[in-house]
């Protein structure tokens, strides 16, 4: 959900995954979806990973490819950057890998769905894949509920279905995978996967987070390291003579006040929930505290971040629809210029300068260099390493396997071939034709037809290759870089973990007390009062949950 | 005259008040007629409602035995024929939960508050509009407040949020005049005000329709005649017009007492980030969170079964209550 990458190959009218989740998070405004997202916290797990030893024996061995060099190379775990296309591309795989056939394959989009009669898109990426991939494309904000209907009869799955972790259903790893998706680890495990390169190509980590219960079942849409940044509007502070220079919890919020103007319409922040999570290095989900779990709801991180943000509404430099929980309109607000900083996804970036640099080329958005709320030196949980999955049905047929398995080979085509070229740009002269600079510029037919469709089956290793906006991908990989020094595994890493279904509402009182808290409607002490409930409610039996996991790694 | 034949059922009835609300049933003894001869009298008749039988068979009371997870673990995945049976133990749980009385609490708060302040504004509405001559203003107008019935509740609630909220048109004048802005959406205080007035403002239109149908009914020469006996204005509303609406009033009064555990779910769920659970949960966003997003479908169905049983008896008690009023209610036994 959140990287920008992979998406954004898909060119300009895409939208990334990162936004997926804000538009999800938007309609949770909409629909009450802000604990479907902590629903997704709670079903889908988070990891501790350093190559666990069960999982090391499932996972694909790593075998790295590269076909262009990046200009600003991937540090501890930092995405690359492409300053330019390549001119020559590579084609990674011989010939056509299909036989004909024909699979039926049900992706969600956040987009307008393509027409599937004489779509060229489709036939140029069926044509190199030599087989036929039918797609049932379903409005991504309403893909769970569909997912649901789908998954609960297991003859009507589809060949290929995707599955974004924040869809993953609850009773998913007990009760769906082992019935409904087939085991790849006879497939893939360890060097078996290497008549699969493409498919080696793909870090190990996102691998990791496709294991049930020891089994390896899906194939990864890997994301990048760190995914959150906080943005200011870099553009309109500093013409208005202020100076950004944040360096702690406190600077910010002097900041935001400082930019805050009711009367002109102006306000300093939207609701810094996320960014204060970042900034008191609050844990997903677990950290050890001399040898004892202790749970984010617990942890004085996450009532430090409340605190915080209390005190940034309370200053009055929130804007008041952001108060009054319309998330949809963030974005909005701050690409206008009536919030000056919010966070968001590091994808919002691009989108951003896509939406703006036509109408306003002096538009520039730009992270905060990350700091600790207490001035120190920041800590940064890594996002979990793969946000979106592909499954395919159980199938006795074992050429039927290996031959889907082929062609999720060709479509993670990392950047540099040919098939990654043709699945993000479509046909020259079709879908774009070349600017001066070698750039491809979408053809209207590129609206209708070329949407993001087969990289939700499985894609290659993130990149950043926004060339077409300057100074773009240099600031984001200078910036990513420097934030990379400070990523740490969070407990429990990339591993998948199936929480008992008894556990799943635990989580949602919080989900709540966080709006309250932070809006001045509850205070810490209810936290307290909380924190007390959850342990009885299941809490401690959680912690046992994960105990037995840790114990056993 | 095949009514007829099956009107012959019926006993002779008790003279009734209100010959519109009911058939005027024959006071005369008719002679028994075999079932087969009525069959075959009402024979395109009752095949003409079959269709709509099977649909209610299929859709609504088979559906209906799906209530059985009420009492199960259950999961979709595993289908009710093998979800483990837990006896009461999901209503156990509804019943010990305080957050759920929470929600029952906001829920009859609502309800109240709204059958005081918003249920009677239609009846208003349908006066005044009654009195106005002019048909092709009356049109005017009536199309005016029907109007927002057609939007939405996210449309509503975010004309409300410009508006009345903290950087809304009306808290933005304020300002550039020098005064403090005022924010009325995130107020949890004054959110039973907010949302009424956000009924109102979308459906009290809509709401004047059955009652202005009603008031065309009454005979204008109760008017002329109560008029020649020197009754005013005010005179002939209180024994003419109202008299003529209480079947109506009291017949959309049941049915909203049966309604009364259900309150804007929607309405509520979006503006749920403004003001906080704590004033904004009710049974059914309740039953939401805790069964489809948190997949306890056995718990919510749990949850749903009590609304609907309690939901049951107020309809029933309310039917009763028409009763001893005399009208005719909802329906009454044959």
């Amino acid at each position: 959900m959140k990287t920008t990458t992979p998406l954004s190959r898909v060119g300009f009218m895409a939208v990334d995954r990162r936004s997926f989740l804000r538009m999800v998070a938007a309609g949770a405004a909409v629909v009450g979806v802000p604990s479907l997202l902590a629903g997704c916290t709670s079903s889908s797990p988070t990891g501790a990973a350093t190559s666990g030893r069960p999982i090391g024996d499932v996972i694909p061995s790593y075998i790295p490819v590269e076909y262009v060099t990046p200009d600003f190379p991937s540090v501890n775990g930092s995405v690359p950057g492409f300053l330019t296309l390549p001119k020559e591309l590579v084609q990674s795989v011989a010939s056509a890998p299909g036989s004909g056939a024909t699979f039926k394959a049900m992706t969600p989009l956040w987009g307008t769905i393509p027409p599937t009669t004489g779509n060229q898109y489709y036939k140029a990426v069926n044509g190199m894949l030599g087989s036929t991939i039918e797609f049932q494309i379903t409005d991504g904000n309403t893909y769970g509920d569909k997912l649901a209907t789908v998954l609960a009869s297991a003859k009507d799955v589809p060949d290929w279905v995707c599955i974004p972790t924040w869809n993953l259903p609850p009773r998913f790893g007990s009760e769906i995978v082992g019935n409904v998706f087939q085991d790849l680890t006879p497939y893939l495990a360890g060097d078996k996967v290497k008549e699969y390169p493409n498919l080696a190509n793909i870090p190990s980590d996102a691998w990791k987070f496709c294991v049930f219960n020891g089994k390896l079942y899906g194939l990864p849409f890997p994301g990048g390291t760190l995914n959150d940044a906080i943005f200011y509007r870099k553009d309109l502070i500093e013409g208005m003579g202020i100076t950004v220079d944040v360096k702690s919890g406190d600077d910010l919020l002097a900041l935001a006040l400082e930019l805050t103007d009711a009367a002109a319409g102006r306000w300093g922040a939207d609701d810094l929930w996320t960014p204060a999570t970042i900034i008191h290095s609050v844990p997903p989900k677990w950290k050890l505290d001399g040898g004892k779990l202790v749970h984010r709801f617990e942890s004085d991180e996450y009532r430090a971040a409340l605190e915080w943000n209390a005190k940034l509404f309370a200053s009055g430099a929130v804007h008041p629809d952001a108060v009054a929980g319309q998330t949809g309109d963030a974005k909005k607000r701050f690409q206008s210029g009536r919030t000056l900083i919010m966070g968001d996804g590091l994808g919002g970036w691009n989108e951003a300068l896509r939406d703006n640099l036509a109408s306003n080329p002096s538009y520039w958005q730009q992270p905060f260099d990350y700091f600790a709320a207490d001035g120190g030196k920041p800590v940064l949980f890594k996002a979990n390493p793969t946000n979106i999955f592909s499954f395919l049905k159980k199938s006795d047929d074992k050429n039927k396997i290996t031959e889907l398995l082929a062609l999720a080979n060709l479509l993670a085509a990392p950047f540099g071939t040919t098939e990654c070229d043709v699945i993000t740009n479509g046909v020259e002269g079709v879908h774009y034709t070349k600017d001066s600079a070698g750039l491809p510029v979408p053809t209207p037919l590129a609206a209708t037809e070329l949407q993001p469709t087969y990289i939700f089956l499985v894609d290659g290793p993130v990149t950043e290759t926004h060339v077409q906006y300057p100074g773009y991908v240099k600031a984001i990989s200078t910036w990513q870089a420097k934030a990379a020094e400070y990523a740490t595994d969070p407990l429990f890493y990339g591993q998948q973990i199936s929480e008992p279904q008894q556990f799943g509402s635990l989580g949602q009182p919080f989900v709540d007390l966080e709006l309250d808290i932070s809006r001045g409607r509850k205070s810490l002490s209810d936290l307290d009062a909380a924190v007390t409930t959850w342990k009885a409610a299941g809490g401690d039996d959680l912690r046992a949950f994960y105990q037995e996991i840790l114990d056993a790694q | 005259m095949r009514f007829g034949a099956l009107r012959g059922r019926r006993p002779a009835a008790e003279p009734v008040r209100d010959g519109a609300a009911r058939w005027a049933a024959p006071s005369v003894p008719v002679r028994k007629i075999g079932w087969r001869t009525r069959l075959k009298a009402d024979r395109s008749l009752l095949l003409m409602v079959l269709p709509a039988v099977g649909l209610l068979v299929v859709f609504a009371y088979v559906a209906m035995l799906g209530n059985i997870i009420a009492w199960q673990n259950y999961s979709p995945y595993t289908g009710f024929l093998h979800s483990p049976f837990v006896a009461w133990a999901n209503f156990e749980r509804v019943f010990s939960n305080p957050l759920f009385l929470d929600a029952v609490r906001n829920t009859l708060t609502i309800t109240a508050f709204q059958l005081v302040f918003f249920f009677p504004i239609p009846i208003f509405l349908a006066l005044l509009l009654n009195s106005v001559m002019s048909p092709r203003l009356r049109t005017a107008i009536q199309s005016v407040v029907y109007l927002p019935h057609f939007f939405s509740w996210v449309l509503v609630v975010t004309l409300f949020q410009q508006m009345l909220g903290g950087a809304g048109l009306v808290s933005q004048t304020l300002r550039q005049h020098g005064y403090a802005g005022f924010d009325l959406m995130t107020n949890p205080d004054s959110f039973l005000v907010l949302i009424t007035m956000q009924s109102v403002w979308k459906d009290a239109g809509w709401g004047i329709i059955i009652f202005l149908a009603a008031l065309g009914t009454v005979s204008p020469e109760l008017y002329e005649a109560a008029a020649v006996d020197g009754a005013n204005r005010w005179r002939r509303i209180w024994h003419v017009t109202l008299p003529a609406l209480r079947p109506v009033i009291l017949l959309l009064l049941i049915l909203r007492l049966g309604d009364s555990l259900t309150v804007g779910f929607e309405q509520l769920i979006l503006q749920r980030g403004a003001v906080g659970p704590g004033v904004s949960e009710v049974i059914d966003t309740y039953v939401y969170y805790q069964g489809v997003v948190n997949g306890d479908w056995g718990f919510s169905a749990a949850a749903g079964l009590v609304k609907g049983v309690v939901s049951l008896a107020l309809v029933l008690g309310a039917n009763k209550m028409a009763h001893l009023f005399g009208e005719a209610g909802v329906y009454q036994k044959a």
